[in-house]
């Protein structure tokens, strides 16, 4: 067929015929999708507020550590430290957002719309995981990072902390690939937001009572080994722990945690165990 | 180059003894089906194995014995290549009402694999060509049925495919609706040059839009033919007049038609032109007063008669 010549206007439908990107594209355009929703971007106000909120409350003790810098010429706030003292924002950040990410394709039966294209369901988790991954790490490792440029401009008499600030850096991914499995794996049980933002808390809430519950008593009944394996019920802590160990690092508040390889172990177990469970449910919901 | 126009007729799809078999039910059962370009139908009651067919033909689900093929591509191995050359439009609602049909749709489009420009281009494009205009900037919970159904069809064709599987595109929507998702449906097989397949448990609105329809039941191919072939076959026509129902059917079968007395109805086969002209001399001759002489529409049970 010759194609017609002088037409200006073609309102019938025409053909695509650029290019096609495979399924790598797809997969990175849904992961960049994603992360955006975790701070509400491309969505409407109400959905901005909580995660910048928290972001901001993030920031909080690094501004005034630059402060207390600049003008008391003291040391910063601890860098290996600051997940733990911020570990309630952050908690609540993943319990926020991981719904955001999950919920809704579960809910509304998105799921088989991505299944009819070239992507797959390993795609489709692996996007999902890489954008709150990615999510929690900026939350975590931007406070860090505004805080150690304003120890670098700020003359203190002191040498830097690049090591703790290093070592805090590698915290926080261990924290963002912890908190991502646990976090994404919880929420996707639920296709309600609200249920699944209930369900982190909870967990989270759970593990912090569990963990200074039962240290507390297993200590004063003098079982120090116990006690010390039993404060990494708490992924925060379990994160201090592997750090301390992997970096040589100063534990939270001197905690006592096991050494060696025992913490990273266990950190590693329960990535696995939540991105099984994430698997098997995606399963599930595509064969339903 | 554009094939797709020129090719006169090529077999979009093929099946050969398919057969899927879940713990308690066979989905399929030994299925033999062969579509070529342009609409086609599948009928079927609800689980009759539409949705199972459609799952294997896009690589999603494994068939327990036989073969398919779509596009030349083998869906049990070649399943992604598959997915970008075929839109699919689910029978379930699968929309997010929070996004608008824009966003949604570029959203979509991308995971086809379309560059972000390409994709809104394509996307303001397909939602204009399904007829959704200013709306489209509105989130989709405030849709009507018939809005929703556009903008499933929508996200199916923005990345232009060779095939698209609708499943029951017109679930949900009101006569006028119904024809107007119709007439889009054949507008994508005729002047898009698209070939489709859409699956409907309602045979008298395939025929309207549909080349060929292919008839399923438990499992089972029923009946493939083109849409001519089946009407003819199933033409049947409902005569009821205000007495003597008995004595019209009487002459009728003298002459040699089939008729079968239905209530207060005589249905009637109709053989050619000339059972017209029968029944109207019959009519006459008997001096009955003909109240209704309506064509009946074929239903899924008449294929089988």
């Amino acid at each position: 067929m010759s194609q017609p010549t002088g037409v200006i206007h073609d309102i019938g439908y025409r053909h695509y015929d650029g290019p096609r990107l495979g399924r790598g594209a797809a997969a990175v355009a849904l992961g960049v999708h994603s992360l955006r929703g975790t701070f509400g971007l491309g969505r409407t106000f109400k959905s901005k507020i909580m995660p910048f909120l928290l972001f901001g409350a993030m920031m909080l003790p690094a501004v005034v550590s630059i402060a207390i810098m600049a003008l008391l010429k003291q040391a910063p706030m601890s860098y290996t430290d600051y997940a733990i003292f911020m570990q309630a924002v952050i908690a609540i950040f993943l319990a926020a957002q991981a719904p955001v990410l999950v919920a809704p394709d579960l809910r509304h039966r998105v799921i088989p719309l991505y299944m009819s294209r070239p992507i797959t369901i390993i795609d489709y988790i692996g996007a999902k995981l890489a954008a709150m991954m990615v999510a929690l790490l900026i939350l975590l490792a931007v406070p860090l990072t505004v805080q150690f440029i304003g120890e670098m401009l700020i003359d203190l008499p002191m040498p830097l902390h690049t090591h703790e600030y290093l070592a805090a850096l590698g915290g926080s991914l261990f924290s963002a690939v912890l908190l991502t499995s646990i976090g994404l794996t919880l929420a996707s049980f639920t296709p309600r937001r609200g249920l699944g933002v209930a369900s982190v808390i909870a967990f989270y809430m759970f593990t912090l009572a569990t963990s200074a519950v039962l240290t507390g008593v297993l200590e004063s009944e003098g079982y120090r080994d116990a006690s010390s394996w039993s404060i990494l019920i708490n992924p925060f802590f379990l994160v201090n722990a592997v750090q301390t160990n992997l970096f040589g690092t100063q534990p939270v508040e001197g905690l006592p945690f096991p050494s060696g390889a025992g913490p990273a172990l266990i950190l590693v177990a329960v990535v696995a165990l939540a991105l099984s469970g994430l698997y098997l449910r995606y399963r599930k919901a595509l064969a339903a | 180059m554009e094939l797709r126009s020129t090719v006169p007729i090529m077999t979009i799809l093929a099946t050969e003894a398919l057969t899927k078999r879940y713990p308690r039910v066979t989905a399929l059962d030994q299925l033999t089906v062969s579509v070529g370009t342009g609409v086609t139908g599948l009928v079927g009651a609800n689980g009759a194995g539409k949705s199972t067919l459609i799952k294997i033909l896009l690589g999603l689900v494994p068939a327990s014995e036989g073969s398919a093929q779509v596009l030349g591509l083998d869906p049990a191995t070649q399943g992604q290549e598959i997915r970008r050359s075929v839109g699919y439009m689910p029978e379930h609602d699968c929309l997010p009402p929070d996004q608008s049909a824009t966003e949604f749709v570029v959203h979509m489009a991308r995971m086809s694999g379309l560059p972000r420009t390409a994709a809104r281009e394509r996307a303001a494009d397909t939602l204009r060509h399904v007829g959704l205009q200013e709306e489209r900037y509105r989130p989709i919970g405030g849709y009507s049925t018939g809005m929703k159904q556009r903008v499933k069809l929508a996200q199916a064709l923005v990345h232009d495919p060779k095939v698209i599987f609708l499943d029951e595109p017109t679930n949900g929507l009101d006569p006028q609706g119904r024809d107007e998702m119709l007439r889009l449906v054949h507008r994508i097989g005729t002047e898009f040059g698209i070939s489709v397949l859409v699956c409907s448990h309602l045979l008298g609105e395939l025929e309207r839009i549909c080349d060929n329809v292919i008839v399923i039941e438990g499992g089972r191919l029923l009946r493939a033919s083109a849409i001519g072939e089946l009407t003819q076959a199933s033409q049947v026509i409902s005569v009821e007049v205000e007495e003597g129902l008995e004595k019209l059917a009487a002459r009728l079968t003298e002459v040699g038609e089939t008729v079968a007395v239905e209530g207060r109805a005589l249905s009637l086969q109709v053989r050619a032109d000339e059972t017209y002209d029968l029944l109207r001399d019959a009519v006459v001759d008997l001096e009955l007063n003909l109240v209704r002489l309506e064509q009946r529409h074929a239903r899924i049970e008449d294929v089988f008669r």
